[in-house]
């Protein structure tokens, strides 16, 4: 790949990267909101995933923005991650319900000092 | 090389044979264990070409570890730490002996931490590599706090967890210390690297305030496992609480860590500031002298008057190590391994006792020598040892550190001048006499005297617990345990040469840079010493 | 201070290795011994292998005397020795080797004898404690006979020393020997202690002679004295006679390290005899002469030295006139004895100081030896009070003459060989140039006058006068005289003090060891008296002057007291006569004033004693000098009160500091820091899953917001 065309990607892309950083911020911040104001832990665990994208969003934006792969390369593996992980969280969850009938989170507070 | 790293890591693999095999083999497999790393240790020792150079042997670079840190998995003894390995190695079985009939629960995991101490210590003196020796040097703690906090007394907790947190926090300092010469070395020649020897050549070359600041982070470091004066306090808790066998390796190997590192480390890789601060640390050490010697005398508890009295023997060999002449420090590095024999030995005593007795307190236990005479006459030995009688290993030791702290003045014509002198050797001097006082009035107590026992030792004797099965003397086994530690003590002190000779070279390798510092320092001391190498540490480079 | 000649220059004969048997033979012996008590050896076995390598020892000692003809170190193997470089003071050298020179000679002689005689006569005294305690007696007596021959016979300084602390350890084990007695243990942990006192100024005295002449063994320390040393340190090379003499006051229960000799008497009688009488004690005399060149290095060295003995000759013969513990009496006598020697050399006269170490060896062990075996016969009674008359009693007559020979000699009766021995001390102080020597000489006199009362109120108390005695304190202890008095002890229940036991206790005599072995003493009593003997009455040479003029101590060796020639002036005169004759009429009546004074008080009319001092005690003015002669002066007490008090308390303190202050004050108090702050930020972990999350999100906008603010300033 010369520097000429790679540089010229970037300026095109200069205007996009911006639009996708926002995206991304958007989504982060949903996310972000969304697990601190919710109690229910299947909806805190999705805004997880809301932050989650987002990262992987703005990932993929400067992955085009340099036109390095590696980027891509971790977004690819967030996701595996993130699948193997949502696995896991739900089976928790479920756990975690059938112990206390219910899927707030204030329920569980044992690790409180106090 | 492949020795070396036979008696680090055989103990270790039986440590995994006996954490999953059966526990009532556990003791014969750590025994063994130990055993094949005092033999492959002896057979390195017996071929050892380096005796007489102050060389490392092996002395090739170890295989790269962590490549871009610069940090080698290089092994290697010089005599000091050789002798101080075979000291570790030699006890070791000798432990494992001594806690057959002490350690009756968990045996498992008691012989395979146990084993694991000992090879973390014995890599914290092999290592070549000041990374790989901390790593030794630290993960001696581990196995050791599990050890006094699941065998120990009645407060066991509370003694483990203030060694672990005291001495973790003091090698804070040295580490911290050794990752900056390692940073140090990186600036001059670019690239990381933490071979002892490296950073030695790298350290010496800083200017007087650095090295100042390195050996106070250093020395802190070592001090607080020495222990040094007023950084004590957790030792006689963690003696008084550990098992026998614990406080044996504790007092006999791991407290010499310490030592060896001022010997490897504090004083070659920063001589301006020990120069500066030579005449401190032996103030504090002639204070750990007195003022443990003093707190011995009103003990009643037989081993925290032992652990007192370590703290005044160390204190000694710290005189002798810092009064930096080829007799301090000969006396000195030869007193570690008496230290590490008699004291060791005097603490598997005490705990003979207390498997039959339950009680480590004079008061109520005494006149042992009718009951008891082999035993007693162990005891005896051991005792006069300590005391430093001429003729056993004591005294070698204890009179050349006293003889070197005597000689060490600045226009001393040794070659070696120093900035002790007469005075000092006077004021610990007194410690022998208290010495002797206090380690005669134990004897007195629990060897002489009219037989006196605890009043709950025959309610318990009859419920038939374990210690009814020892004999009222010793039984072979404990014979066996004493025997090769009483053969080391008078033959070290009949034959001290080789041993001295074989130190020598290593004890002047550790000096050589002093004459010239101490000249200076010397020199220095009408203006104001330190600020005076804080303006101008340009002037202070020295090239080697 | 007239040179005799200087010392000769040290022959290196490594062929004469098998002198070193002599120290050799007493360490097999210990071993052996070992040995037989690890095996539980029920005969008199270790008595045997001990005889059997003292004589050895003994024999070879003669044969090195008969083929000595100068000064020669035996090389045997190296010790603690190192080297750093090729300098004078760059090597530390302390070889294990022999220095042999006459004064080596003359001490093994008699350690060696005396050792062989006192372990035959400890083999019969011992006897009762076959199979128990018998193997570790004769285990101390062959590691003491070898920490001596190392002492005397070693080649440098630190042998000397390994010797000095080995015969502190022999006389710790023995005189601890009844473990099981509170007063033995703390007899011998305190003579250990008040030893070592000594040692530590020994062994900086052994520093000091390092630093200024860079050796330490004596022939090259001789050599480098001639030339001056070289001064090292910063202290004056003058304080190396005050340090080595320190030594020489502990060793030698001298002022004011002499408290512990009386206490050490717990030990059984022979150790009495050879250790602390003999031999071990006289070890600070042999320092001093060893190193007699090196107390010329400071002007009042050697008067110190005269000053000490001179006042400890005083102040133990008081003490003793006061005991009632025959035992102690002796014991006493043997302070104030060494006293005399530590005059003479004081005074400059080491042919004195040296003579009377070999005439009082031999009469001191054998006033001691009697003293055992009355002790042994009457169960361990030691009031001289409670017994009288033995010279009268079958079996007894040989101890009783025997004692009176020993106290003939101790009292310096006219013309017995301590007569001499004591007058060449007296003779050198009074004729000194110096006027306080010559107060020493007349303090000297006194004191003899004051010896041969106390020494003849034992004897007139014991074994003259009425038959009469009591029992002891161990009679109806079974682990004493088992043997022999099992049968009649049974009968009696309990032996009431004060009444009268003939008919049920029997004091059993001495046998043939016992008997044999004080005869040989009495003999050699006599025997060492030749010397003066010969020089006196055919004008011979004085056998003792002649080794002692060959040695280190020839400085002093001069012979000045030499009755008859009159080949020396002197400018002093006693009591306005000629010095030997005055001294020798002076001496004479001091000895036998003393006699008869004991006499009356003690033979004559016994009651007056007791009215003496009955009406000393009713004056006021005069009262304190018996009380504090039978309370030896309070010097314990004073000791108690002024160091061992206030050091205890301090080392209470100092425990407690370090417990509660240092460790539970700063240590734990450094501790709690992390939990105080901990306990600020507590409330932050309610347990409520987004208030973690808040903090977090919290902590993440404080790190942005300072990253975009150093941003913003644009990284500078």
């Amino acid at each position: 790949m010369s520097g000429e065309l790679a540089s010229g990607f970037t300026i095109v892309a200069g205007s996009q990267i911006s639009l996708a950083l926002a995206i991304s911020a958007l989504l982060f911040v949903i996310g972000l909101v969304g697990f601190l104001c919710r109690r229910n832990m299947i909806i805190m665990f999705l805004c997880t995933e809301l932050m989650f994208q987002g990262a992987a969003l703005a990932m993929i934006a400067f992955a085009r923005m340099r036109m390095d792969v590696s980027g891509q390369v971790f977004v690819i593996f967030i996701l595996t991650v993130a699948a193997a992980e949502a696995a896991l969280a739900l089976g928790l969850v479920v756990l975690l319900y059938r112990r206390r009938e219910t899927l707030s989170s204030d329920a569980w507070s044992e690790l409180g000092e106090s | 090389m492949n020795l070396i790293w036979v008696s680090i890591l055989f103990p270790l693999v039986a440590a995994v044979v006996i954490a999953v095999g059966p526990s009532k083999s556990a003791r014969w497999v750590a025994f063994f264990g130990t055993l094949v790393s005092l033999g492959a240790l002896t057979i390195f020792a017996w071929n050892f070409p380096a005796w007489h150079n102050a060389q490392h042997f092996p002395s090739d670079v170890g295989p790269s570890w962590i490549k871009d840190a610069g940090t080698t998995l290089s092994v290697g003894f010089d005599t000091v730490s050789l002798l101080l390995a075979l000291l570790t190695a030699f006890l070791m079985p000798l432990c494992i002996l001594g806690s057959f009939s002490a350690i009756t629960e968990r045996t498992k995991e008691y012989y395979a931490w146990f084993l694991v101490l000992g090879s973390s210590i014995i890599l914290a003196f092999a290592a070549r590599d000041a990374i790989l020796f901390y790593i030794g040097y630290e993960f001696t703690l581990v196995p050791m706090t599990l050890i006094i906090a699941i065998y120990g007394g009645s407060e066991r907790r509370v003694a483990a967890t203030k060694m672990f947190l005291y001495t973790f926090l003091g090698s804070m300092f040295m580490l911290a210390a050794l990752l900056y010469l390692g940073w140090e070395h990186r600036l001059v020649s670019g690239a990381w690297d933490f071979d002892i020897d490296t950073l030695t050549k790298t350290a010496i070359r800083l200017p007087s305030a650095i090295q100042y600041w390195l050996f106070a982070a250093l020395m802190v470091g070592f001090a607080v496992k020495i222990p040094l004066f007023p950084l004590h306090t957790w030792l006689p808790l963690a003696h008084d609480q550990a098992p026998t066998a614990g406080s044996v390796i504790l007092a006999s190997a791991m407290l010499k860590l310490g030592t060896y590192g001022n010997y490897r480390f504090a004083l070659p890789m920063a001589p301006a500031g020990g120069a500066e601060l030579m005449s401190l640390v032996a103030v504090l050490a002639i204070i750990a002298i007195i003022y443990a010697s003093l707190i011995c005398w009103v003990q009643t508890d037989a081993k925290k008057l032992i652990a007192y009295s370590s703290v005044a023997h160390l204190g000694l060999c710290m005189l002798g190590l810092f009064a930096l002449n080829p007799v301090g420090a000969e006396g000195a590095v030869f007193y570690m391994v008496n230290h590490g024999l008699s004291t060791g030995a005097l603490f598997l005593c005490i705990g003979m006792f207390y498997e039959r007795y339950h009680t480590k307190d004079t008061d109520v236990l005494g006149g042992l020598a009718k009951r008891m005479p082999v035993w007693s006459s162990f005891m005896v030995l051991f005792t006069l040892s300590s005391i430093g009688l001429p003729g056993l290993n004591g005294f070698v030791g204890e009179f050349l550190c006293l003889g070197g702290t005597f000689i060490s003045e600045h226009d001393g014509l040794t070659g070696y001048p120093g900035v002790l002198g007469p005075w000092y050797a006077v004021v610990a001097g007194l410690g022998l006499i208290f010495a002797a006082m206090y380690l005669l009035i134990l004897l007195g107590k629990i060897v002489w005297g009219v037989y006196r026992e605890p009043p709950h030792i025959s309610s318990s004797t009859s419920h038939g617990g374990e210690a009814t099965r020892l004999p009222r003397d010793l039984c072979l086994r404990e014979i066996v345990i004493l025997t090769p530690l009483a053969v080391a003590c008078v033959w070290l002190g009949l034959q001290p040469k080789p041993m001295l000779d074989a130190i020598a070279p290593c004890a002047e390798k550790m000096l050589a840079n002093y004459p010239k510092e101490i000249e200076r320092h010397m020199s220095h001391t009408s203006a104001a010493p330190l600020a005076s190498n804080d303006q101008e540490p340009v002037n202070e480079l020295r090239s080697e | 201070m007239t040179a005799a000649g200087s010392i000769p220059q040290a022959v290196i004969a490594p062929e004469l290795a098998w002198v070193g048997l002599a120290i050799l033979l007493p360490l097999l012996s210990a071993i052996l011994c070992a040995l037989c008590a690890a095996l539980r050896v029920k005969s008199k076995l270790p008595a045997l292998i001990t005889t059997v390598a003292l004589a050895g020892s003994c024999f070879v000692i003669v044969k090195a005397y008969f083929a000595y003809s100068g000064p020669v170190e035996v090389p045997i193997f190296q010790w603690i020795t190192f080297e750093w470089g090729d300098g004078k003071f760059q090597s530390f050298t302390a070889d294990c080797a022999l220095y042999i020179d006459s004064l080596t000679l003359y001490w093994m002689l008699f350690v060696t004898g005396l050792g062989t005689l006192i372990t035959i006569y400890a083999s019969e005294y011992m006897e009762e404690d076959c199979g128990k305690g018998y193997s570790r007696f004769f285990f101390g007596m062959s590691i003491f006979l070898f920490s001596m021959g190392a002492l005397v016979m070693g080649d440098n300084l630190v042998m000397l020393y390994l010797g000095w602390e080995g015969v502190g350890l022999a006389s710790y084990l023995l005189v601890g020997y009844y473990y099981e007695r509170p007063s033995a243990v703390e007899a011998a942990k305190k003579a250990f202690i008040m030893n070592r006192i000594g040692d530590l100024g020994l062994a900086l005295g052994i520093f000091m002679l390092w630093c200024n002449y860079g050796t330490l063994q004596y022939g090259e320390l001789f050599a480098a004295m001639k030339d001056g040393g070289q001064t090292s340190v910063d202290w004056d090379l003058s304080v190396i006679p005050f340090l080595l003499m320190i030594g020489a006051f502990g060793k030698s229960a001298q002022i004011p390290l002499f408290t512990w000799l009386p206490d050490a008497m717990e030990g059984p009688t022979p150790v009495s005899a050879l250790i602390h009488a003999a031999t071990m004690v006289t070890a600070g005399v042999f320092l001093i002469a060893r190193m007699y060149p090196f107390f010329e290095l400071h002007p009042q060295a050697l008067a110190t030295v005269a000053w000490v003995g001179g006042s400890t000759a005083l102040v133990a013969a008081t003490i003793g006139m006061a005991q009632y513990d025959f035992k102690r009496v002796f014991a006493y006598s043997t302070i104030s004895q060494l006293g005399y020697m530590f005059l003479g050399l004081g005074v400059g006269t080491t042919f004195g100081a040296c003579y009377h170490t070999l005439t009082h060896a031999f009469f001191k062990a054998l006033l001691f030896l009697t003293a055992g075996a009355i002790m042994h016969g009457f169960a361990g009674q030691l009031d001289l009070r409670k017994l009288s008359g033995l010279r009268q009693m079958p079996g007894w007559r040989i101890v009783s003459w025997t004692m009176l020979v020993g106290c003939l000699w101790l009292s310096a009766f006219p013309y017995t060989a301590a007569f001499f021995s004591k007058d060449a001390i007296l003779f050198k102080a009074l004729t000194s140039e110096r006027g306080d020597f010559r107060f020493l000489g007349w303090v000297g006199l006194a004191t003899a006058g004051l010896t041969a009362y106390y020494t003849f109120r034992v004897w007139f108390r014991i074994c003259a006068g009425p038959v009469h005695y009591e029992a002891g304190p161990e009679s109806h202890d079974q682990s004493h005289d088992q043997s022999h008095d099992q049968s009649h002890d049974k009968g009696k229940p309990d032996p009431t003090p004060e009444g009268e036991s003939h008919g049920a206790f029997h004091p059993h005599a001495p046998r043939w060891a016992i008997n044999g072995v004080l005869v040989i003493l009495a003999i050699g009593a006599v025997v060492v008296g030749f010397p003066a003997y010969g020089h006196v009455f055919a004008h011979k040479e004085n056998w003792v002057q002649a080794m002692m003029a060959s040695s280190s101590a020839y400085q002093g060796a001069c012979l000045e007291s030499d009755h008859g020639t009159g080949a020396a002036v002197h400018t002093q005169t006693v009591l306005g006569l000629d010095p030997h004759t005055g001294l020798t009429i002076v001496g004479s009546t001091a000895s036998i004033g003393g006699i008869l004074i004991a006499w009356y008080f003690h033979l004559y009319s016994r009651k007056s004693a007791d009215q003496l001092r009955a009406a000393l005690l009713r004056r006021w003015w005069i009262r304190w000098v018996p009380i504090c002669m039978e309370n030896r002066w309070y010097v314990d007490e004073i000791y108690l009160a002024c160091f061992r008090l206030p050091m205890w308390i301090g080392a209470q303190i100092l425990n407690f500091g370090d417990r509660h202050f240092l460790d539970g004050v700063l240590v734990d108090g450094l501790a709690k820091f992390p939990i105080a702050v901990g306990k600020v930020f507590r409330p932050l972990y309610s347990g409520a899953l987004q208030s973690y999350a808040i903090t977090m999100t919290g902590g993440v906008a404080l790190v942005l917001a300072w990253v975009t603010w150093i941003w913003l300033r644009g990284f500078n």
